[in-house]
């Protein structure tokens, strides 16, 4: 920092900025523990007790147990798929030389370019074609489609810093294709599984278009995404359980995020670079 | 940030290296069995990614008004339907204004407010873990927070009632006039943040030296902010206004389904909720790939104009 008075404007508009999403983060942990009448009353007090009948409401009325689950498990699921599919594709684009291995890579870059959300009705009749539609087996089997482009062009530039040394060493001693990319590949190249497992987590997680579409509405299959917002409508204008609701599935990644932050950031930089 | 500065030219170093005589037989046998490795994953992008995108411009030229009706070729009759309905105008008024505000608003303040971070200020590393907090929140918990915050009697209208400035209070969801700002203030409300720490994090990857040459030439910081470090970043810029552009253009849906529906009348609908409503909720087929054709256009336009404009130019 170099000097000071000239600064004053912009420390006053940085911090006026955070006061802005404070706030409202604020206003919705603490409405979590109040009812209706105390938030309309005292917005911004603190809570007078710190009581979860409001989390336990929330949980029965939207089902958030189950819903909590089936996001985790689609979650988790789609994570390992990602990564089965992506560590392959990588490896064969990084020792690839020449055009092919270039225009394998090219196809994944442009990927980029495709939103998500241009295709959800095409997504959906495909869906109901292969008779998938109300299963979480769709949403297992499309989100790392959705996820291959950012994870193969990471993963590629992680494993082309790989001297070529290593798998000849390997190759010395017998080791098959395979075994090249279970035993050398994969583990050098930690740091980039950890980028892309990071920001799928994150993908995954808060995806709500799709799994609303495909998966439905059905308490028993929802994801935790579909059902917070059931709660709008179910309660009308209870906000207490509303916000208890929310702040329900923000803990997750709130954990993660305050645990990994440092890596988190570097991640969705990252992640924003590839173009 | 090594990660960064390795990433956007990384591509393109190893290439078509020189291969070593003595290596290049075995080079090539390895070669021909690891290419099959992509094979699964380029499938799977085939099937779930560019074959559901090939399918809206074949549904766009079908007449289809619902999943259980007979289905009949349509030619360009859904593009003149589409182009005579007084709500696709009004939804391409929605998202051009969405655009013309939230675009340059967005990107302009996350710079300077990146560039600040990246000064490393009093408290930045707070600064920088709470900016980063909208970007973690997925799109219905955000909804939810607006929605508490400006239904009737929400946060906002509390907030105003307390400082006597209770005449203008609103029902801001629900009122054709603040309907569509209110969206607007949504992406602004998540996104400035979340943009400026993508901007301080490569802005911190940029040599100190330029900074502290230019202040040797008595560049002041506005100077130094504007015409110093931004040509060094121009391209990365770029690349953030493309992602931030695809969001809004594309991901606009979510935010409207949950928090406005499209309403009062259409004084909120976008593009990208008129698809999602045609299909899912009017169940009008082609109609509904028509404008996502159009939206993908709109989008592919956006790219290149962006692309254009952010051109590195030294």
């Amino acid at each position: 920092m170099k000097s000071g008075r000239s600064w004053l404007p912009a420390h006053v508009f940085a911090w006026l900025y955070v006061a802005l999403l404070v706030v409202p983060l604020y206003y919705l942990l603490v409405s979590a523990f109040k009812t209706n009448d105390q938030i309309f009353g005292s917005p911004f007090s603190l809570p007078t007790s710190l009581s979860p009948t409001n989390f336990t409401e929330s949980f029965s009325s939207a089902h958030l147990g189950p819903a909590v689950l089936n996001s985790l498990l689609v979650t988790a699921l789609a994570l390992a798929l990602t990564l089965a599919l992506a560590l392959p594709a990588a490896f064969a684009i990084a020792r690839t030389e020449g055009r092919l291995g270039a225009l394998v890579e090219r196809v994944f870059s442009l990927g980029f370019l495709v939103p998500t959300f241009a295709a959800l009705f095409p997504t959906f009749l495909l869906a109901a074609a292969t008779g998938l539609f109300h299963t979480r087996a769709f949403m297992v089997l499309f989100l790392p489609a959705t996820a291959m482009p950012l994870s193969v062009v990471i993963l590629v530039q992680f494993m082309r810093t790989i001297p070529r040394e290593m798998e000849e060493a390997a190759r010395m001693d017998g080791a098959s294709t395979f075994a090249v990319l279970r035993h050398v590949y994969t583990p050098m190249c930690m740091p980039g599984i950890a980028t892309i497992l990071l920001l799928n987590f994150l993908t995954f997680w808060n995806e709500y278009l799709y799994s609303l579409v495909i998966i439905g509405p059905d308490p028993d299959l929802r994801t935790v995404q579909v059902a917070l917002p059931t709660l709008k409508s179910l309660t009308g204008t209870d906000y207490g359980i509303l916000t208890a609701g929310t702040v329900l599935t923000l803990v997750p990644v709130w954990v993660v995020y305050t645990v990994l932050q440092k890596r988190m950031q570097q991640a969705l930089v990252s992640g924003a670079v590839k173009m | 940030m090594t990660m960064l500065s390795s990433a956007p030219g990384g591509a393109s170093v190893r290439g078509p290296a020189a291969p070593q005589p003595s290596t290049a037989t075995t080079t090539k046998r390895r070669t021909q069995g690891g290419v099959v490795l992509a094979v699964p994953a380029l499938v799977w992008y085939l099937v779930f990614m560019v074959g559901p995108l090939v399918a809206i411009f074949v549904i766009a030229a079908l007449h289809w008004p619902g999943m259980l009706q007979p289905v009949t070729f349509a030619g360009t009759g859904n593009v003149s339907a589409v182009l005579g309905d007084p709500v696709f105008l009004d939804a391409v008024r929605n998202t051009a204004v969405q655009l013309a505000v939230a675009l340059p608003l967005m990107i302009v303040g996350a710079y300077m407010l990146g560039y600040y971070v990246a000064q490393k200020p009093p408290g930045h590393r707070v600064l920088r873990y709470l900016l980063f907090v909208p970007g973690l929140i997925s799109t219905p918990a955000k909804a939810m927070v607006f929605y508490a915050v400006l239904s009737p009697d929400g946060l906002l209208n509390g907030a105003l009632d307390k400082v006597g400035l209770g005449s203008m209070t609103d029902a801001w969801l629900a009122s054709p006039s603040t309907a569509l700002a209110s969206l607007i203030v949504l992406d602004l409300w998540s996104g400035v943040g979340f943009t400026a720490v993508l901007f301080a994090a490569r802005l911190g990857s940029v040599p100190d030296e330029i900074g502290e040459a230019a202040q040797l030439d008595g560049a002041g910081h506005w100077r130094a902010m504007w015409r110093i470090h931004f040509p060094v970043i121009r391209d990365f810029v770029g690349v953030v206004t493309m992602l931030q552009f695809l969001w809004t253009l594309f991901g606009s849906a979510q935010n409207v389904l949950l928090l406005t529906q499209g309403g009062p009348g259409s004084s909120s609908t976008t593009l990208s909720f008129l698809v999602y409503q045609k299909a899912f909720i009017a169940a009008d087929l082609g109609y509904s790939q028509t404008v996502g054709v159009v939206l993908f256009l709109v989008g592919l336009a956006g790219l290149l104009t962006i692309r254009r404009v952010f051109r590195q130019n030294y």
